[in-house]
């Protein structure tokens, strides 16, 4: 069942956040968006304490494995191969990232997806419900409620949108100084969460600083 | 199943997958040549050096520094594999010299880019003009032109829109294959039916006195700016160990031909002793004309204009990426490092729109020339602010390697780059001694001393903001040099190319 809560999942929310809320089209650049699914994903599993990061490298943990297909193909692949760093696993994941995570809410019933046409290079989403589709901007704004701590999901998923450039989206509807706030939260989560966001923010800058815009297939 | 599920089963590997993104040697070369703008060189640069310095030994200098720039290659490309944010040469100061240096050269590089950038809009706006009183018909100032391609250029730069791939593919080849044929043309029709070897030869760099050489060295640097560009693209190439390295030395090799070819068939068609009367009054003509007035000079002269847009455009987004750089590391103002809706640096990129109004304003209301005074002057200022901060980084890489050698042999760590500092410092030296020659102007007039003194200017500003930063800001003080690695840098130990 769709509803504004949302699937509960983290890589969901960002993806939803980082298009628009009625015609699916991208706020950010493709990879950027790839990037910050990416992010998304592992912090997911972070969140379940499937993986944990240390000092640049992803390894797993003895959390409860992830129900979802999508996680658990990323779990998968962490575990079988460990040696990586967490800057190519963002590569990485970057490359299939949106698109796993569209057919994710698509098969939660909150996307619906468009066969590609004559003028258009590949297939499209289109949010089923605005409201829905709008409703992780609300769990964003949750994070600047003064009364008790944010979630740590909300905190990060803040933390992530800011970092592949989603700032300015969010300007539009939350009060001024709102991204300092958001930025602020992120500040407050666990080292590792933490790191992960800073490595998100690096990768979407390196992107933009290194002449390639969209990934290259 | 997943498609992540599905990439990772079918290449079984993570690396695997990600090196099949990354870069070989020709996409790094063309990166590379597309930054070079070969026909703005060759159609602007040239003529207007010989026009303004009066001095013939043009053919000599590329050779020359070509030569030069490939000793100081191998202590850059050397110390690319080591550090982050490689590209920026204010990355290599700040590790090989210090922070505080590396501010200066910071400041140093983004004026000398920005000094390139606008005096493209000098020699657009005349070409197009003078294009549309003889197609068109058409009656125009040149500053009409050259805001109408400063507007184009700021939509574009917003939207951020680059000229790439094949577009940009098919310009630079057909700009080539015009310089080549344009060259082979006038070396075919020789003056006085002799081919004359005079401006190839190591004497035509001090013709008019050991100082000659300074300038003319600056000249050929500005041809060359650009081949720095290779390790921008490090982190992203197949190979770090060889795609850089080669990349930068094929290029090098490359544009060394093209323009030591062009400017010596200039020479050999008008006549040593002519050529600088021929350039005066020729213009951008003297290598359209080398093959007569037909379809080569009709198309050349196209190519030039799209040359000349494709370079502006290419170095407005140079500038950008160099301030947004130093605004993530919130050396400048964070808000140059702020993007807006699509990842788009409108902050850095407007920063820039605004610098090119600015100029294009001055010299249009103050009547100046805009080919020798916008073009020549501030794109010589531009390859002069380039070849200090070569001289520099040469320095940085010794200093870098002093205390440990990380794996690489004496002569790329120590002899090549001192090799290269000692040569290139000189002919700082030289230039900013006789820069009243360079920009064709008499001695101690104010634009001979002022243009080289606004580096100085620069130079100090960083410096002392460079100390601030160690004192009151000590977080962005340690972050200095890293660009996009300035969150993480200090996150994590060296997780870039460093081998192990």
């Amino acid at each position: 069942m769709t509803g504004l809560g949302g699937t509960g999942r983290l890589a969901d929310d960002l993806w939803l956040l980082a298009h628009n809320e009625r015609t699916g089209k991208p706020h950010l650049q493709p990879r950027a968006t790839g990037l910050g699914l990416a992010g998304a994903l592992l912090a997911e599993l972070m969140l379940s304490h499937s993986i944990r990061l240390s000092r640049g490298m992803v390894m797993a943990a003895d959390g409860i494995p992830p129900r979802d297909e999508v996680a658990r193909s990323v779990l998968r692949l962490v575990i079988s191969e460990p040696e990586h760093l967490v800057g190519d696993w963002l590569l990485f994941l970057a490359r299939t990232a949106p698109g796993d995570v569209a057919g994710r809410l698509e098969r939660a019933g909150y996307l619906t997806r468009i066969p590609r046409s004559r003028f258009s290079r590949g297939e499209r989403w289109v949010p089923v419900d605005a409201d829905c589709a709008f409703a992780p901007l609300v769990r964003v704004k949750s994070v600047l409620r003064k009364s008790g701590p944010a979630s740590a999901q909300d905190a990060a998923l803040g933390g992530l949108a800011a970092a592949c450039g989603l700032g300015h989206q969010l300007a539009l509807y939350l009060p001024s100084n709102a991204i300092r706030r958001v930025e602020e939260a992120a500040r407050h989560l666990d080292p590792g969460l933490r790191e992960l966001i800073a490595h998100t923010q690096t990768a979407v800058d390196r992107a933009l600083l290194s002449h390639r815009v969209s990934h290259p297939v | 199943m997943s498609r992540t599920q599905m990439a990772g089963s079918k290449t079984s590997s993570v690396s695997r997958a990600l090196a099949r993104d990354r870069l070989g040697v020709p996409a790094v070369l063309f990166f590379v040549l597309s930054g070079v703008a070969p026909l703005t060189v060759a159609a602007g640069v040239i003529p207007t050096a010989y026009q303004t310095t009066g001095l013939t030994g043009i053919p000599a200098a590329f050779a020359v520094i070509a030569v030069i720039l490939a000793i100081f290659a191998i202590g850059y490309v050397a110390m690319t594999r080591h550090i982050k944010n490689a590209g920026a040469f204010y990355a290599f100061v700040a590790r090989g010299i210090g922070r505080p240096v590396g501010v200066a050269a910071a400041l140093v590089a983004l004026l000398s880019y920005n000094f390139l950038q606008v005096g493209l809009y000098g020699a657009f706006g005349p070409t197009a003009a003078s294009e549309a009183a003889a197609h068109l018909h058409v009656h125009t100032q040149w500053w009409e032109w050259a805001l109408g391609a400063w507007a184009v250029i700021t939509v574009l730069g917003l939207l951020r829109v680059e000229i790439t791939g094949r577009v940009l593919g098919v310009l630079l080849t057909a700009e080539i294959l015009v310089i080549l044929a344009e060259t082979a043309a006038g070396l075919a029709h020789p003056a006085g039916g002799h081919l004359s070897f005079a401006t190839l030869s190591p004497v035509a760099l001090t013709s008019a006195g050991f100082g000659t050489f300074g300038v003319l060295a600056v000249v050929a640097v500005l041809g060359f700016v650009g081949f720095e560009q290779a390790p921008v693209l490090a982190e992203e190439a197949r190979d770090a160990w060889r795609t850089i390295p080669v990349a930068t030395y094929v290029a090098l090799g490359m544009i060394a031909v093209v323009y030591a070819g062009a400017s010596w068939a200039m020479a050999a068609h008008n006549g040593d002793s002519r050529v600088v009367d021929a350039a005066g009054q020729q213009g951008p003509g003297l290598l359209f004309g080398l093959g007569g007035s037909g379809t080569l000079s009709q198309a050349a002269q196209l190519l030039f204009l799209t040359s000349l847009f494709a370079a502006a455009l290419a170095f407005h987004n140079c500038c950008w990426r160099y301030a947004y750089a130093l605004g993530r590391e919130s050396v400048l103002p964070s808000r140059l490092g702020r993007t807006g809706g699509n990842n788009i640096p409108k902050a850095a990129s407007l920063v820039q729109s605004v610098t090119g109004l600015a100029v294009i304003a001055v010299y249009a209301l103050a009547g100046w020339d805009p080919l020798t005074r916008l073009f020549f002057w501030l794109g010589t200022t531009g390859g002069f602010g380039i070849l200090a901060l070569l001289a520099l980084t040469a320095i940085a890489v010794i200093a870098f390697f002093a205390h440990d050698p990380r794996g690489e042999t004496p002569w790329r760590r120590l002899i090549a780059p001192a090799l290269a500092a000692i040569l290139l410092t000189g002919i700082v030296v030289l230039a900013a001694a006789h820069y009243a020659t360079l920009l064709g102007v008499p001695a101690g007039a104010t634009a001979a001393w002022a243009l080289p003194a606004s580096y100085a200017a620069a130079a100090m500003i960083g410096l002392a903001w460079g100390l601030v930063l160690k004192i009151r800001r000590p977080q962005t003080y340690a972050a200095i040099g890293l660009g996009a690695h300035a969150v993480t840098g200090q996150l994590t130990p060296a997780t870039g190319t460093t081998p192990s």
